[in-house]
């Protein structure tokens, strides 16, 4: 009954709807004065200077290799003692600063994830550091999750994901 | 047989899939307390968005119980359909989008349609239109001196990740239905309101070698660097005068929580912990901080006054609460519920004290991310996932209602409101 009752409404509106229509008055006094902050129009800035969109940035350049991680873990495996000794190598004969990027799978929210790549970061310079490498000469960021190398939704792909990637600053 | 109508047209506003409501959510719980109010559409075009969008400022806002039929009728008229005298009030309004967009509104009381309320809003442009409905909804709500729902009118800035090593900044109404794309190129991340009226906001920027914290004037573009960190920097917090920042930086390898005083540039350091402390939210009158630190092994919410040195423990419930925000003495934090490395319902959102060791839950089923309370606590955005399918959710904790609106971009970095 009260659904007829609802259709029955709907179509006495419609009908009244075209029977008369006033136009509104849309200039009057009463026009929007106090919403001001949304009347301009906002900026758009193009920030173009990092990275080209190609994925070069997705692996460790210059001889370095990349250390990979467990998940949600920032120490340095016994799987990844060659790729050490080998970056320990690089990093003594390098002639300019050193990059240490930290990366993390996307399962993490917000700030943590990047503390998280700033954490693998870390494990690597100072292992790297331990060997006789002065610290100054090394910079660390961390990327969170921005820098994917892997975007499938599979286990192998977030391993590839969980690294450090090391190359020259230039 | 009022309840019965609730159910009815709670199903079908889910299988609309415009709104959802939440398993632990009681929508029927507080219908008798809200006004019921019918929309009556003069506009000489019908648009099924501007309707929604009516509806769904109403059904938020907790005081209201919107008839879900679009009715369509005369604006000028104080006529009142018989089948509307049930309701307590009409809602009438035209939008015009011919040049710009124009709204006109007008507030009647159903039984005897006298006017209430009576305003028209015009914007020059055409994708600001949902702005114009928020504003109307909340006049009308401040007409009829319900508590204030102004975050309804206030911008949502979020970050996308675009591709690997890419992002954007955008703009957003609380619905999503205006967007626009303010920062692009290169990789630019957590946005942060800079002041209370949305003029100016907080990003950070990966251009150069470190981590850059940048203020942009959205308006004018006005741009200019704050500070710049080794490791990470993110503004997570600004004070409710602007003149202080919560950043989380890493300048001696170890992410810590700073504040950091806008004026003088000068930095205190808050936290000192060789493992994780970051998302600094200030509480009580900004004397104090919550924030998130694995110092107990895992991801948890820990609080600490800005002066002391002593950090206390606040949530006692789950093994990785590995984000939060606060309002008050409120904290919504999100709790990762399975230790597999990816897979559904895997975050929760749960409502916490800093009076208090009681916590509630407020999601329960897919993935619930960046919890983000609205200017005056009262509602709390969050990202959910489920299957294939985002969504924008917003819960509002006096009512006790939630909606959901369909989100495309999966790969949301950051959000603030």
């Amino acid at each position: 009954m009260k659904h007829k009752l609802l259709i029955a409404t709907t179509i006495l509106s419609l009908i009244l709807a075209g029977c008369a229509q006033n136009a509104a008055d849309l200039d009057g006094k009463n026009n929007i004065s106090d919403a001001d902050h949304i009347q301009g129009d906002t900026v758009s800035i193009d920030e173009n200077g990092f990275g080209d969109g190609s994925g070069s940035y997705n692996s460790s350049s210059d001889g370095f290799k990349s250390i990979y991680f467990d998940f949600a873990d920032y120490s340095i495996s016994s799987s990844m003692e060659a790729n050490m000794n080998h970056n320990i190598g690089v990093a003594n004969a390098a002639s300019s600063q050193i990059k240490i990027e930290g990366n993390c799978d996307e399962f993490g929210t917000d700030e943590y994830n990047y503390a998280l790549g700033l954490k693998r970061a870390k494990a690597v310079r100072d292992a790297i550091a331990a060997q006789g490498i002065d610290t100054s000469r090394m910079v660390m960021v961390s990327f969170g999750e921005s820098n994917a190398i892997c975007t499938d939704a599979t286990d192998s792909c977030y391993e590839r994901n969980r690294r450090v990637d090391i190359r020259l600053v230039k | 047989m009022r309840h019965l109508f609730v159910v009815v047209v709670s199903i079908t506003l889910m299988s609309l899939n415009l709104f959802g409501v939440d398993a632990t959510l009681k929508i029927e719980k507080d219908v008798e307390q809200r006004a019921r109010i019918a929309l009556v559409d003069g506009s000489s075009e019908q648009n099924s968005k501007v309707f929604d969008i009516f509806q769904s400022d109403l059904k938020i806002s907790g005081h209201f119980l919107p008839d879900t039929t679009h009715h369509v009728g005369d604006i000028s008229s104080n006529y009142i359909l018989p089948a509307l005298k049930a309701q307590e009030y009409i809602l009438k309004y035209t939008m015009d989008q011919r040049s710009g967009s124009k709204l006109l509104v007008r507030l009647l009381k159903a039984s005897d349609g006298t006017q209430i309320f009576k305003k028209s809003y015009a914007i020059p442009k055409k994708p600001k239109m949902p702005f114009l409905i928020h504003k109307a909804v909340s006049d009308v709500n401040n007409v009829l001196r319900y508590p204030s729902i102004a975050w309804i009118n206030r911008y949502i800035a979020y970050a996308v990740y675009t591709t690997p090593g890419r992002s954007e900044i955008r703009l957003a109404d609380y619905t999503f239905n205006y967007q626009k794309t303010i920062i692009k190129g290169g990789l630019n991340l957590f946005p942060k309101w800079a002041d209370s009226r949305q003029r100016s906001l907080y990003y950070t920027s990966y251009k150069g070698t470190l981590p850059t914290l940048y203020k942009l004037n959205i308006y004018t573009g006005a741009k200019s660097k704050i500070a710049s960190s080794e490791g990470m920097l993110v503004c997570s917090d600004v004070s409710k005068d602007g003149s202080k920042l919560l950043l989380t930086m890493a300048p001696e390898g170890h992410a810590d929580i700073y504040e950091f005083d806008v004026a003088s540039k000068a930095k205190k350091r808050v936290t000192k912990f060789q493992g994780i402390d970051v998302n600094g939210r200030y509480i009580d009158d900004e004397s104090s901080i919550v924030f998130i630190s694995n110092r107990l092994g895992y991801a948890n919410v820990f609080k600490k006054s800005i002066s002391g040195s002593a950090a206390s423990q606040v949530v006692y419930h789950g093994r990785n609460n590995n984000a939060c925000d606060a309002h008050g003495d409120k904290i919504v934090y999100s709790s990762r519920e399975s230790n597999r490395a990816f897979g559904d319902n895997t975050f929760n959102l749960y409502l916490a004290s800093t009076g208090s060791s009681d916590t509630r839950p407020i999601t329960t089923t897919g993935s619930n991310q960046f919890p983000r309370f609205s200017s005056d606590g009262s509602v709390i955005l969050f990202l959910k996932q489920r299957g294939n399918s985002s969504s924008i959710g917003y819960i509002n904790l006096v009512s006790q209602q939630s909606l959901l609106f369909p989100f495309n971009d999966r790969k949301v970095q950051s959000i603030d409101w």
